[in-house]
């Protein structure tokens, strides 16, 4: 995803990506967003996400490192703990190519719920919401559950962070390994 | 006859802990119950089962050279043997989770069904054991995306150590409609049944004041009869106790020097 280069409006770490969905919202931001995990010592490059917003209203979510996009960057994105939030502010026009990247786009509540676990706050940027971009009468809850490509991407994170762990912890012949 | 089952959810305020002795209540109908405090470093089993002043917990177990048995911190409560688990910082501190295996193999020779109440969390060692040294899991679920979502992370760890799905448990539900929705396709996703869906109560905060577990407190309320159904449905299954306890004791390699 090739974004222009926006300008600075806000950058710090929060407690977690409402803090962030909720200024963008706020604000009415046209731009994008650069999420990380707030730990900078923990910190790994290849950690650091990208939404845009229309108005305050996520349209995209991708995840360089992975090459996700969609709701499997949000399921990535989803880190406990603090975040380190940057937000960029564009021209809308600016967008335009960038938002025509269909696989990319996530429904407006999607990261509110997957990311903040707020209702509350997905419920207010549906609310703000073009038309044609509402969820429409979609439970949010099953329609997650219908999104195979995301639940195969979270199952696929869980794994490798199982096995990674385990040898961190000593607990590597513990791993089952099919045999 | 054992059977090691880890009561886990991968999210905090599912109510994990009511769960646990919920289900060891429910199960101790029928097998001789040990319910052990798992999450050692955010221990809350105690309040709920009466024993808060107890002087000897899972924490006197797990720090080196302790002159404490497994008996001392072994209660009879409410029909169950209950290993409850010290609040203590620095006794978390000064706990190696290593030992964990060695009380647990020590328990599962002497009873029926072993449940682990789990941490919330799989950020660590101690966090993750649990998971490793069950037989099975039980996960409880919220049907929100993030408890979903941390429910099949649950999942994903406990395949990844060849521990089986026991079924989910969905508690702490405020409209059994929203549940109805997603109960088919949450189906399609973890292993097991879904064991029950358990309303939300204000009998399951009342019996945390009280210091009792639900199906002691209330025993005849809603939540307490989805508790028993979920125990029925989870149907223990028959090992040989000294394979377990045997199992447990060489479960985790120690790290070296």
């Amino acid at each position: 995803m090739n974004l222009p280069r926006g300008d600075p409006v806000y950058a710090r770490v929060v407690e977690g990506a409402g803090v962030a969905l909720e200024e963008t919202l706020d604000r009415g931001l046209t731009g994008y967003v650069l999420l990380s995990p707030g730990d900078a010592l923990l910190s790994r490059d290849g950690d650091r996400g990208v939404l845009t917003f229309e108005d305050g209203v996520p349209v995209l979510a991708y995840h360089p490192a992975t090459d996700r996009g969609g709701p499997p960057a949000l399921a990535t994105l989803d880190t406990p703990g603090p975040v380190r939030a940057e937000l960029f502010a564009t021209p809308a026009d600016a967008l335009a190519r960038a938002h025509e990247a269909d696989p990319l786009r996530v429904p407006p509540g999607r990261p509110a719920e997957r990311l903040a676990d707020d209702p509350a706050l997905a419920e207010r940027t549906r609310e703000r919401a073009p038309d044609g971009r509402v969820d429409g009468d979609t439970d949010p809850v099953a329609a997650f559950l219908d999104d195979d490509e995301a639940l195969a991407a979270i199952r696929e994170q869980a794994r490798d962070e199982a096995r990674e762990r385990a040898d961190e912890w000593g607990l590597t012949e513990q791993l089952d390994d099919g045999t | 006859m054992v059977e090691a089952l880890a009561v886990a959810s991968g999210k905090g305020g599912t109510g994990k802990t009511t769960s646990t002795l919920a289900l060891g209540m429910a199960l101790a109908e029928e097998h001789d119950v040990t319910v052990v405090d798992a999450d050692t470093g955010m221990a809350n089993l105690l309040f709920h089962a009466g024993l808060a002043d107890v002087e000897v917990t899972l924490h006197d177990l797990l720090v080196a050279e302790t002159d404490a048995d497994v008996a001392d911190a072994t209660y009879e409560r409410f029909g169950m043997s209950v290993v409850p688990c010290g609040t203590s910082l620095t006794d978390f501190a000064a706990a190696d989770p290593e030992r964990l295996r060695a009380v647990v193999a020590d328990l599962a020779a002497d009873t029926d069904v072993l449940l682990l109440d789990s941490p919330a969390a799989l950020g660590s060692k101690s966090a993750v054991l649990p998971v490793v040294l069950a037989d099975r899991v039980v996960i409880v679920l919220q049907p929100t995306i993030p408890a979903l979502s941390d429910g099949l992370k649950v999942q994903e760890y406990a395949r990844s150590y060849g521990t089986d799905g026991a079924g989910v448990l969905f508690n702490k539900v405020h409209d059994d409609r929203a549940v109805e929705r997603v109960a088919e396709k949450t189906d399609r996703h973890f292993d097991g049944p879904h064991l029950a869906t358990v309303p939300d109560s204000d009998a399951a905060r009342a019996a945390r004041d009280a210091g009792e577990p639900l199906l002691a407190h209330a025993p005849d309320g809603p939540a307490a009869t989805a508790f028993r159904e979920a125990a029925d449905r989870l149907a223990v299954r028959d090992a040989d106790a000294d394979a377990v306890a045997e199992r447990f004791r060489s479960a985790v390699v120690p790290d070296p020097p």
